[in-house]
């Protein structure tokens, strides 16, 4: 256990010693200001809801970047060989990892909710579905970062791991948008059920639904399991 | 301690290892010698549970490396061939890194910590990054990781690269050092660093074992292939004709020297006998004048170059 922690303090210092990371929660955070202060001004509503729906596609954005150099640096700056002969299991080292990555994305989270200090004091918001949307955002970003460290480790090199997870990350937002040319009823579902929006949809309006919180947790264990298997199969 | 039954490593159809099989007593301090691309790498890699075998097993204080990697993990020192290090972190943060997830107990870490500084002398770099140390100080950090934990195998690829012949010296001592009571099996291409700091060489090529034994033992078994050189004046059939005739002179090769022509050099392969020297000494002398002799021992290079040029390259290559 003391070898998790040691590996996940490594990881938040490097966070907090990481120019990019500084850059890319700026980023994050000045979007998100900016898309709330044009949603609030534009509506008129004291909501949350059109301000996470472009919070989700900024974070597929600032995923990647967050996440390309989680294993790809460990390869190419040769520590991989530390790391895979520690007395640590494979998992042991994904799951440290990811707990550090879930910390930064939990902190930037925290940076947004600045922007409900105006709205409680200017205006009387729903909390609970405010409360839905972070729950779900959350979940989003965990299912993304699990994704995101899934195509570090397959590659060396951090560009081509932040591009595929771009990639593989707005497939799986826009992919609820094939259920309107769907012909097959059952490819339809299959399709609305893979969807990050549709369900981060839910949480904006204020559900938090078993089985779109299920979805999020199935698809980041997922992405995990595939992540220690192939450190494993690697040696 | 350390024990290789017959262990082979394939890339795709690429056989790196060839049923390489070998044992380290605990203790013993075991060198591991060949060129550039023999399998050292690799070999280490398997040892220390980073990659595993295609076929064959490998065993660390009786765990398989393949599968029990991790309880066996605690007991090893590894200093890989690249220095594992974090650039951005200073060089105690990263001892103090490596320390914890080896699972030494907290309350230990401080002394463990100040003991590997000490005995890798990193006092003065201890504070700064790992990017500003220079070659010489990251091998050193790289050595430190692997002293943590006070493991009882040590897995050391090139331990004194890129270090300055002072820093070769002090790590030597160090290895040395840990000898008494670890188990030490380190690479190198440098051949007098084995004699130094080995009680046995290995001598691998093309991902073959060619010979394993003390320096010594080596030196004994070349020794059947022993030769004599000698310059004489004298005309070089008549020469060759006489020489042949000893007793126990198997092939002679004769040039004449550089700075003169009428004074040959010859270089003749002679038995494991003892007063070879005499015998030719004295078929030469009487007839001709006989300016210099000697029997060549061989070196560590010698015994080297001896093993890898008769090993099967043209197999491998093929």
């Amino acid at each position: 256990m003391n070898g998790v922690l040691a590996i996940y303090q490594k990881e938040m210092w490097h966070y907090f010693h990481s120019p990019i990371a500084y850059f890319m929660v700026s980023v994050f955070l000045l979007g998100t200001g900016y898309f709330f202060i044009y949603n609030i001004f534009f509506t008129g509503i004291a909501a949350m809801a059109d301000t996470f729906q472009n919070m989700g596609i900024l974070l597929l954005l600032v995923i990647p970047v967050m996440s390309m150099r989680l294993f790809a640096s460990e390869y190419s700056d040769g520590t991989m060989e530390l790391l895979q002969t520690l007395p640590l299991q494979s998992w042991q080292v994904v799951i440290a990892k990811y707990m550090g990555a879930v910390t930064m994305l939990l902190l930037m989270i925290a940076g947004t909710m600045i922007d409900l200090v105006p709205l409680y004091m200017f205006a009387e918001p729903e909390t609970s579905t405010i409360l839905a949307g972070y729950i779900g955002f959350a979940l989003l970003g965990m299912a993304c970062l699990a994704i995101g460290q899934l195509f570090s480790a397959l590659t060396e090199n951090q560009i081509v791991a932040a591009l595929i997870t771009v990639s593989v990350l707005l497939g799986f937002w826009f992919v609820g948008n094939m259920q309107s040319f769907q012909t097959s009823q059952t490819l339809a579902i299959l399709v609305g059920y893979l969807s990050f929006s549709d369900h981060f949809g839910e949480f904006v309006q204020g559900l938090v639904r078993t089985e779109a919180v299920a979805f999020y947790f199935i698809v980041s264990a997922i992405a995990l399991t595939l992540n220690a298997s192939y450190l494993q199969w690697r040696r | 301690m350390i024990a290789l039954e017959s262990v082979s490593k394939r890339y795709g159809s690429k056989t790196i290892i060839h049923d390489l099989s070998f044992n380290v007593e605990k203790g013993e301090i075991v060198g591991f010698l060949g060129p550039n691309g023999a399998g050292k790498t690799t070999t280490l890699r398997m040892v220390a549970g980073f990659t595993t075998a295609t076929s064959g097993r490998v065993t660390v204080a009786g765990w398989d490396m393949a599968t029990q990697n991790v309880a066996a993990a605690r007991r090893i020192g590894y200093l890989p061939e690249h220095p594992p290090l974090y650039d951005t972190l200073d060089v105690s943060t990263y001892l103090r890194f490596v320390a914890k997830a080896k699972g030494v107990a907290r309350a230990e870490i401080g002394a463990e910590l100040a003991r590997v500084i000490e005995a890798c002398r990193l006092e003065a770099v201890s504070r700064r990054e790992i990017f500003k140390l220079s070659k010489g100080y990251r091998q050193r950090v790289g050595l430190a990781q692997a002293l943590l934990g006070k493991p009882e195998v040590l897995l050391l690829d090139e331990p004194t690269i890129g270090l300055d012949p002072g820093q070769i010296q002090e790590a030597r001592e160090v290895i040395r050092s840990f000898g008494d009571d670890h188990t030490v099996l380190l690479s190198t291409h440098i051949l007098p660093e084995v004699t130094l700091i080995c009680q046995r060489v290995a001598i691998i090529n093309h991902g073959r074992l060619l010979a394993i034994d003390t320096p010594s033992g080596l030196q004994r078994a070349v020794e059947q292939a022993n030769h004599v050189t000698l310059h004489v004046t004298a005309p070089a059939e008549a020469v060759r004709a006489e020489l042949l005739a000893v007793d126990g002179v198997s092939a002679l090769e004769i040039r004449p020297i550089a700075e003169d022509d009428r004074i040959l050099a010859i270089d003749c392969r002679v038995d494991d006998r003892d007063g070879m020297e005499a015998a030719i000494a004295r078929a030469v002398a009487s007839r001709w004048e006989l300016h210099r002799l000697e029997r060549r021992h061989p070196t560590l290079e010698n015994i080297f170059l001896h093993y890898v040029s008769e090993s099967p390259i043209a197999e491998a290559a093929a």
